[in-house]
């Protein structure tokens, strides 16, 4: 159904009257013009012909704008499309919406958006998570079937987990990073997020493969046949055992759902990964020296926001990105800027680099005994806007269960497990690196049981183009 | 030497010196080392940059495998010891014209590491550098000051720079000022770059550092901005002098960077090693280390020409050349070629030198034409002096035809015929010339018979104006001599 929507004048209007209703309450987009695309481009074919999909706006759509959620690239519009977006368009879909997020990606919780506070849909007095809140808010709304987002600690999954979608992270080197502003390098990944797995898979399929614009694309190993057929394999779940600090809701969600894997006749395994308690430190090291590199080209010369006033060059370049970047991407560019110093690299970057070596480790043999490990995406739902429920320190500790797959570059999905106290529980699944297919199948063994939530106020399309509308 | 050499020449001390260069020359390769854009010098500004090179949000360096190629081929040249696995870095610091604000560079595990390189010093010893390594980074722009405002061209962004890094093993600026010369004839022969100074294809920074002697290394100072060989030479001098009077009169010289001012020939401090950048260097995760496999190194490897000092030392023992014509000959790789191929064709090496060396280079450079692009081939010039040989034309024909051949870029042999250029040997048409000449030459004929020969050279010379340089001048001689004393 989504199929004709941008095609038909009819219900095209239906649909755009039906983003806007939402918007006025969740404000996930930062553009959304359905009119761009023209006739001609709609009319080429393709699997997903004329169906609108939403990109997260640190992804280059070619004419959309690239703010990154930032003040210093408010206005900065895109000369190229990223290669995910080149690919979308030969089988069709059209992008119609850039979506809110975490300045740069740095955030839990959108809020962090110098441009725009986007609200959970299930409950407009709490965040959607980040850093790809948008992408997850607009998905859950149904105002799109699809959105690309990034994953670098977890910002695909956590707000999917918020919002009760779907939300896959690839294996990194599997979708090409040509076009998504880099955050931390080694570990950024293009992730999908959906309410419909299928569709989501689908989307990978269409996006994924080597870039030669993007050197550490990778070759993904073919998927195995027992990967498709896992009914008859029936996998075996590994899930992390003892306190894990969880919220009662997330806790129930996670308990509730190992019971109903033990019940259908899966094996579970209680498992533990050795090097869980230092994925933090890690992942702020790594990410953050990163971060103070990639984000150094933002000083006002060639694009972008410019200080006014300035008396040298350097000055220009100093009051541009004082003025331009918000308080947490500075906090990161500091921390960043600190751990990479000359004499202080032993302690601090060299030593992450240990521990990520360590956890990659520590999760290949882990699955010498498991398939598909399950463990929560976030210690808590979706919190309040602020800081009264969860500091900005609380949200980058409770990083820890969504960082560990990207310090490994191993794939991960996160799945909707139910609602508590009317907010939806995400958790994930982890699976070796390039076996996106099993993640695929475990997620429906377990959608079969646990389906994904309606937000109270969706509509699907079928409904919102077939009915009167409003 | 200025009035400061001359007071020092007191202090009878002598300092050792220690000089080591950092040198970065520029790949010649089709496209820029991340991108698509054309590596090219001298083109409008802004013209040859793309949101790579740009640094927009977004964008992905791919590595050109050209300049990873000539990098190699440098780094054998260079006798270096070659990474199992190179790695680049970024290099972290903020400036205007450096797009990404870091440049990817390479640090710990560059292409190449300790090589060396033989040099022919002034006195013409044969001195060993050692390399401690050779490293690929890009290129930064360039910015402009005008009046108020600071232009950036980001054309030069992104070219493919080789940073070539020496152990201090100069002694004077004399010996890097003539290494400097051997480095670029090798970099031009291995056609790794063009090595232009003037440029800015070829640029070079000095450490020096003096002590006493026997106490190794001093303290050293950063010496920039040296934009010809000769350059770093003075700079040098007057560093060497500098930090001597300095230690002298007992002060400490400061660890630095200095400026080169070619107008007033001094250094001058631009910053102290407290102010340098802490470049924070890390492994670029946006590429992945470079593997070297051994048949790549091996296909490089064929690539590898005769350098030219042993290229001019062969010249001296195979063709036996003087040493100073060797010179000249080998000096271009294009020329050594040519001449080689004119050798090889059976002219003999030493009037092929004479001719390559004479009139050739001095038509081709009145012509500003390079010898390789040149309308004169190697088989016109053996056609040439072929026939020169063969008496049919003389020496001064065979030049005129030269200069006709790299002018008009035609074939010796059609401009022989065409202009009837032939030499009238002992024809009935030169008798008759000398005969009309002598008719007309009485005064000179007395002074001859009288014994004084002086007037016979004027004669010949009316000879030869009158068959149009078709004589042949011995013949000429021959010839009025019989007549004279035939009268």
């Amino acid at each position: 159904m989504w199929k004709d929507v941008l095609n038909n004048s009819d219900k095209k209007k239906k649909y755009i009257n039906y983003v806007n209703d939402w918007e006025q309450k969740i404000h996930s987009f930062l553009e959304f013009d359905p009119e761009r695309t023209s006739a001609e481009s709609l009319s080429g074919g393709g699997r997903f012909s004329g169906v609108p999909y939403a990109v997260k706006d640190n992804i280059a759509v070619k004419d959309y704008r690239l703010t990154c959620g930032s003040k210093i690239l408010e206005n900065f519009v895109s000369p190229y499309d990223a290669d995910v977006i080149g690919k979308l368009h030969s089988s069709g879909a059209v992008p119609v919406a850039k979506c809110n997020m975490d300045e740069f990606g740095m955030g839990s919780s959108t809020d962090n958006s110098a441009l725009a506070v986007t609200n959970n849909p299930w409950d407009t007095g709490r965040v959607s998570g980040g850093s790809s809140g948008g992408a997850a808010a607009a998905v859950a709304a149904g105002l799109v079937p699809f959105s690309l987002g990034s994953d670098t600690g977890g910002s695909v999954r956590q707000p999917a987990s918020f919002c009760g979608v779907y939300g896959l992270k690839p294996t990194y080197g599997a979708v090409s990073r040509y076009g998504l502003v880099a955050y931390a390098s080694s570990l950024d990944v293009i992730g999908v997020l959906s309410r419909d797995l299928n569709l989501l898979g689908d989307v990978f399929d269409m996006i994924k493969g080597q870039d030669e614009k993007d050197q550490t694309t990778v070759k993904l190993d073919p998927d195995l046949p027992s990967d498709l057929q896992i009914d008859d394999g029936k996998p075996v779940f590994g899930y992390l055992g003892g306190d894990l600090g969880l919220d009662k809701s997330v806790e129930a969600g996670y308990r509730n759902c190992i019971d109903m894997l033990i019940k259908q006749g899966y094996s579970v395994k209680e498992i533990s990964i050795p090097a869980l308690d230092y994925v933090i430190p890690a992942y702020y090291t790594i990410a953050t020296a990163e971060a103070s590199a990639n984000l150094a080209r933002f000083n006002g010369v060639r694009y972008g926001y410019r200080s006014k006033g300035a008396e040298t060059p350097l000055d220009l370049m100093k009051k541009t990105r004082h003025e331009g970047f918000g308080d947490e991407v500075k906090l990161r560019i500091l921390l960043g800027t600190y751990v990479l110093r000359s004499g202080f690299q032993d302690r601090y970057y060299i030593k992450a680099q240990k521990i990520r070596t360590k956890i990659i480790n520590d999760l290949a043999s882990l699955f010498k005994t498991i398939e598909l490990l399950i463990l929560p995406a976030f210690p808590t739902p979706a919190f309040r806007h602020g800081e009264a429920e969860l500091t900005q320190y609380q949200q980058k500790v409770a990083d820890k269960f969504t960082a560990t797959a990207n310090l490994a570059g191993i794939p991960a999905l996160s799945f909707p497990a139910g609602v508590y106290g009317g907010l939806p529980v995400g958790l994930q699944l982890f699976a070796p690196h390039s076996r996106e297919k099993l993640l695929l199948k475990g997620a429906a063994i377990i959608g079969r049981e646990i389906p994904v939530p309606e937000v109270p106020g969706y509509r699907s399309i079928e409904d919102i183009c077939g009915g009167q509308g409003r | 030497m200025d009035k400061q050499d001359k007071t020092d020449k007191k202090d009878k001390t002598v300092f050792e010196t220690f000089i080591g260069l950092e040198i970065h020359i520029q790949l010649i390769t089709q496209t820029k080392i991340f991108c698509g854009c054309r590596n090219s010098f001298g083109d409008p500004p802004n013209t040859n940059v793309c949101p790579v090179c740009m640094g927009y949000p977004g964008v992905l360096p791919v590595l050109n495998e050209e300049a990873v190629r000539k990098s190699y081929l440098m780094c054998l040249a260079l006798n270096c010891t070659l990474s199992e696995k190179a790695v680049f870095d970024r290099k972290n610091y903020f400036y205007p014209d450096l797009p990404k604000n870091y440049q990817i560079s390479q640090f710990e595990h560059p292409f190449g590491i300790n090589g060396y390189v033989e040099t022919t010093l002034p006195d013409g010893q044969a001195k060993r550098i050692r390399i401690h390594e050779a490293h690929l980074e890009e290129d930064a722009g360039k910015m402009i000051h005008e009046g108020a405002v600071s232009l950036c061209d980001f054309n030069r962004t992104g070219t493919p720079l080789l940073e070539i890094v020496t152990e201090p093993d100069f002694k004077s600026g004399e010996e890097v000022e003539s290494f400097l010369q051997d480095f670029r004839r090798m970099i031009r022969y291995l056609g790794v770059s063009d090595g232009n100074m003037e440029e800015g294809s070829m640029r070079c920074d000095a450490n020096i550092s003096i002590n006493y002697p026997g106490k190794g290394l001093g303290r050293k100072v950063e010496i920039k901005n040296l934009n010809s060989s000769r350059h770093v030479k003075l700079a040098i001098q007057h560093e060497e002098i500098r930090q001597a009077k300095m230690i002298r009169s007992g002060e400490t010289i400061i660890q630095e960077t200095r400026l080169w001012n070619e107008e007033k020939k001094r250094t001058e401090s631009m910053r102290s090693k407290e102010d340098a950048n802490d470049y924070r260097y890390f492994p670029e995760p946006d590429l992945p280390p470079f593997i070297p496999t051994a048949s790549f190194i091996d296909e490089i490897r064929e690539n590898l020409v005769e350098l030219p000092h042993l290229r001019r030392k062969r010249f001296i023992t195979e063709y036996n050349l003087p040493s100073e014509t060797a010179e000249f000959l080998t000096d271009e790789k294009g020329r050594a070629d040519f001449y080689e191929s004119v050798c090889k064709e059976g002219t003999d090496p030493q009037t092929a030198a004479s001719w390559v060396k004479g009139d050739v280079a001095k038509v081709l450079n009145r012509e500003k034409m390079d010898i390789t692009s040149s309308p004169l081939t190697a088989e016109r010039l053996v056609s040439l002096l072929k026939i020169l040989d063969e008496g049919k034309i003389n020496g001064q024909t065979a030049k005129k035809v030269l200069d006709m051949i790299i002018t008009e870029n035609r074939d010796p042999v059609s401009i022989i015929t065409e202009h009837s250029l032939e030499q009238l040997d002992n024809s009935d048409e030169l008798s008759s010339i000398i005969d009309s000449v002598l008719a007309q030459s009485s005064a000179a004929l007395e002074q001859i018979k009288s014994g004084d020969m002086k007037p016979v050279g004027f004669l010949i010379g009316q000879v030869m104006k009158l068959s149009g340089g078709k004589a042949d001048p011995k013949k000429t001689k021959e010839m009025i001599m019989e007549k004279i004393s035939a009268l």
